[in-house]
């Protein structure tokens, strides 16, 4: 449950909070800081969609109640108003916490592994589903009467009348019994 | 009430070991009257099961601190009303819950099938049972809800506080319930292996059963949805976390599952796959307990460390040995009846629906255990959070969106492509009307684009379907248009039960889509009096009022709105501490609108008594995503309301294996 483990995050806030009191000091009003301009409150926003909240795992910053989330917020106004770039305050952070701040593994080394099997999984799965359709495919001349003649109501299995009417001459029991209709 | 409860848990353990070892003995030696007796000692675990969770209650009721279990999760100052929610507030409860689950479905499913499916039944009885050993030996050994204190307590700690909400007396016990009862249809499937009799008898009882699991699951991912989004505090709904993860995996499973028994139902195809579907279901359901039960992965819904965690990750690994070992033996029993025909088929759309939902099962629990294979294997600490699933999930998911509204119009068997191209028209023409005014209206965004396109491609397809089987059927049986419609849903339940079901998704992803795509939020400090403009909104910090209970501290944050400078509505922003817990809870006011959401979060008065923090937000339609709830739950109950005629498709029948009574149909 959400619960326990908001719970036990908090504990640990209540360590780091007390190991960061002299940053807490110096940052009294978080999100009052720096005005920004509304391009500049958009990257805010969007940086903390990319950052993940140290002590509560999974959580990116705006998700992120915790006192250290607001401190990583106002880290990143304070860095955007002074002209720094997305990408710097990205490294600063990655340099303070590691790249488990990141919330999506970099595009390169081993993190490329999670973008690359993703798409692997869809294509393999496309060419198997591809090939078992074949494979049923190629028995369809071992067993089956040909397809119904296409006529317009054929594709309109829209009425009960022609859905048994389907049933019928398409669905033939496979015992043997006379179909039964409803 | 302590040795009531375990004693209760020990005939319940007898009966099911009985129930396990007499029903497989039964079979082996084609006894009739020891299947009869394994059935019934699997009854009687229901009432077995029913007087432990009794003295669980009672204990609550009693607030018995001599049982360690009723200590941990209640207090004398705890309303009646939260005992349900305390009850499986811990792991032990839940567990104890989850057993008393099992056990009943275990019952009403086996009471419903009838005997004309015999062994098939006898094993699947056996199946259950030996599920439900398997929990009670871990209840009676690691989990024990009725362990008590060397000295009884006091009074208890109270019940964690972000549980008060009504969102909790439904979401969990609808995930537990659903996840297990995925165990029904699993059993059927594992009866049909181990008889041997692999025709299509389990199929109706496998179909009604996973639809039972999937609407559970389906609505307790909403119901957590919707308490994510007013208590949380952040403004969104899905964190794609491990543990929503965890029951979301079972879910797209199962929603494979019931389209593709369809297929089986109809045209007697896709027999290996229904059973791999609803083994690889099963399996995500087990991986989403042991994810939950204090697994390697670090969660918001984790209770903790607990060795439970590793017991669960056993029970999957077994459990999975066994039911693909079962699978392969039997495999050659398994031939479809028929070949497919054609590509451009039914039969072929829900084998690429399956592929779809599996690979985003599949991505997503590669997200959840890639930060521990990066660490375990390249000692990387690395990390995968919502941005990640919504590159590599989006895409998938607007694919399975876009088939939703084809799929259903293509014939079963074989189509033209004169024909498709005649049936596209309309849904092509309301998707591409959709996008001009988006368009015009100054919305660019490809992904919004494409999302809410496609919405209207799929809902246009569904009102077509509707609207030509309703004219058809009142020119044939002459009756007035609304009749016509109604007996048209009637007629064929699996199908337009299933397009409701299709129009609650449409609903679900243009909330998702609005919402994800054009929120707006914004942080701010306000004095009192003073304002915030947010969209057209301006939000107003008018005062905090405190008031001080026996076990906590509320604040409400009174905030005025106004539009346009016009003022709209005063709301209150409310916040709780707990003591007892070092905990915040949060409920943010809501201004709920079809247009949009207006949240505001009150996260803390600043030290110098007169400003606030606020979170405020501007969600467009969330609202048609909590609509599309009832919508689902009225969908699935038309699509498993029984026939008239039969009243169950299983109900015994002169052919061994009747016609198709209900023909065609996206379930």
């Amino acid at each position: 449950m959400h619960a326990a483990r908001v719970r036990s995050s908090l504990r640990i806030l209540g360590i780091v909070s007390v190991l960061l009191l002299g940053l807490l000091a110096a940052a009294p009003a978080q999100a009052q800081a720096p005005t920004l301009t509304p391009d500049q409150e958009a990257r805010a926003n969007a940086l903390a969609k990319q950052l993940i909240c140290p002590v509560c795992p999974g959580e990116t910053l705006d998700q992120s109640q915790a006192t250290i989330a607001k401190q990583m917020k106002a880290i990143i106004r304070e860095r955007l108003a002074a002209g720094q770039s997305d990408r710097q305050i990205v490294d600063y952070f990655v340099s303070v916490y590691g790249e488990s701040v990141l919330a999506q593994p970099p595009r390169s080394g081993f993190g490329l592994a999670a973008w690359l099997v993703p798409p692997v999984v869809v294509v393999a799965g496309l060419v198997t589903a591809l090939v078992v359709l074949r494979n049923l495919r190629r028995g369809r001349a071992a067993a089956t009467p040909p397809p119904a003649a296409e006529s317009p109501e054929a594709l309109r299995p829209y009425l009960d009348m022609v859905d048994d009417e389907l049933a019928r001459d398409g669905d033939e029991p496979r015992d043997g019994a006379p179909p039964v209709r409803k | 009430m302590a040795y009531l409860g375990t004693g209760a848990l020990l005939i319940a353990t007898v009966l099911a070991v009985y129930g396990t070892v007499g029903g497989v003995l039964a079979v082996r030696r084609r006894d009739g009257a020891l299947a009869v007796s394994a059935q019934r000692a699997a009854y009687m675990t229901v009432p077995a099961m029913g007087l432990a969770v009794l003295a669980l209650v009672i204990a609550f009721i009693d607030h018995d601190f001599s049982i360690r279990y009723v200590a941990e999760h209640s207090n004398r100052a705890m309303p009646r009303i939260y005992t349900w929610v305390a009850f499986y507030a811990g792991n032990e409860g839940s567990l104890l819950f989850v057993a008393f689950a099992l056990a009943a479905f275990a019952g009403i499913s086996m009471a419903m099938v009838t005997r004309r499916i015999g062994s098939q039944r006898t094993y699947a009885n056996a199946v259950l049972m030996a599920l439900l050993t398997f929990f009670l030996i871990v209840l009676l050994t690691l989990a024990n809800p009725f362990e008590q204190l060397a000295v009884a307590a006091v009074d208890g700690q109270g019940i964690n506080p972000l549980l008060k909400h009504p969102g909790m007396f439904i979401h969990p016990p609808l995930i537990m319930t659903g996840l297990i009862s995925v165990s029904v249809p699993f059993a059927l499937a594992m009866g049909a292996l181990l008889s041997g009799r692999i025709d299509d008898d389990w199929v109706d009882a496998g179909r009604v059963w996973g639809l039972v699991a999937w609407a559970m699951l389906g609505t307790g991912l909403l119901l957590g949805a919707w308490w994510a989004y007013t208590i949380l505090g952040w403004g969104g709904y899905w964190a794609w976390d491990p543990v929503e993860n965890a029951a979301l995996m079972p879910w797209l499973g199962l929603t494979a599952f019931i389209h593709s028994i369809m297929v089986q139902k109809r045209r007697g195809m896709f027999r290996m796959w229904n059973i791999a579907l609803i083994n690889i279901s099963f399996a995500l359901g087990n991986f989403g307990v042991f994810i939950n039960r204090g697994g390697p992965v670090p969660s918001v819904h984790s209770f903790g460390a607990s060795t439970l965690g590793w017991v669960f990750l056993a029970f999957l690994g077994v459990t999975l040995v066994l039911s693909f070992g079962a699978f392969f033996w039997r495999m050659g029993l398994l031939k479809s009846a028929r070949p497919l025909e054609s590509m451009l088929s039914r039969e072929a759309s829900f084998l690429v629906n399956n592929l779809l939902l599996l690979a985003i099962a599949f991505i997503t629990m590669f997200g959840v255990v890639f930060p521990l294979i990066a660490q375990l294997f390249v000692g990387r600490e690395l990390s995968i959070a919502r941005p990640y699933y919504d590159a590599v999930n989006g895409p998938l998911l607007l694919a399975l969106l876009a088939l939703m509204g084809i799929g259903p119009l293509l014939p079963w068997r074989t189509a033209s492509w004169a024909a498709v191209r005649k049936v596209v028209v309309v849904p092509g023409a309301a998707a591409g009307a959709v996008l001009a005014v988006l368009l015009i209206a100054g919305m660019r965004g490809v992904p919004a684009l494409v999302g809410f396109g496609v919405s209207a491609f799929v809902a246009a397809s569904v009102l077509q379907e509707w609207a030509r089987g309703t004219v058809a059927r009142s020119r044939q049986a002459r009756v007035a248009l609304p009749i016509a419609f109604t007996q048209l849903m009637a007629a064929n339940r699996p199908r337009y039960g299933g397009y409701v079901v299709h129009l609650a998704i449409v609903l679900l992803a243009f909330g998702i889509v609005g919402s994800s795509f054009f929120d707006l939020e914004k942080d701010v400090v306000l004095r009192t009096g003073e304002r915030a403009a947010l969209g057209d909104y301006e939000v107003e910090f008018v005062r905090v009022d405190t008031t001080n209970f026996a076990d906590r501290t509320e604040r409400v944050a009174t905030v005025n709105v106004y539009r346009d400078g016009q003022f709209l509505t005063s709301m209150g922003a409310w916040q709780g501490f707990y003591p007892s817990f070092q905990m915040i809870s949060t409920r943010s006011a809501i201004r709920s609108t079809p247009k949009e959401d207006l949240y505001v979060l009150f996260s803390e008065v600043q030290s110098d008594g007169q400003s606030a923090v606020f979170r405020i937000l501007v969600n467009p339609l969330v609202w048609w995503m909590w609509l599309s709830g009832p919508v689902l739950i009225l969908g699935t109950v038309i699509a498993l309301w029984p026939a008239r005629e039969r009243a169950m498709a299983y109900v015994p029948s002169p052919a061994r294996r009747p016609g198709d009574p209900q023909p065609g149909g996206a379930a």
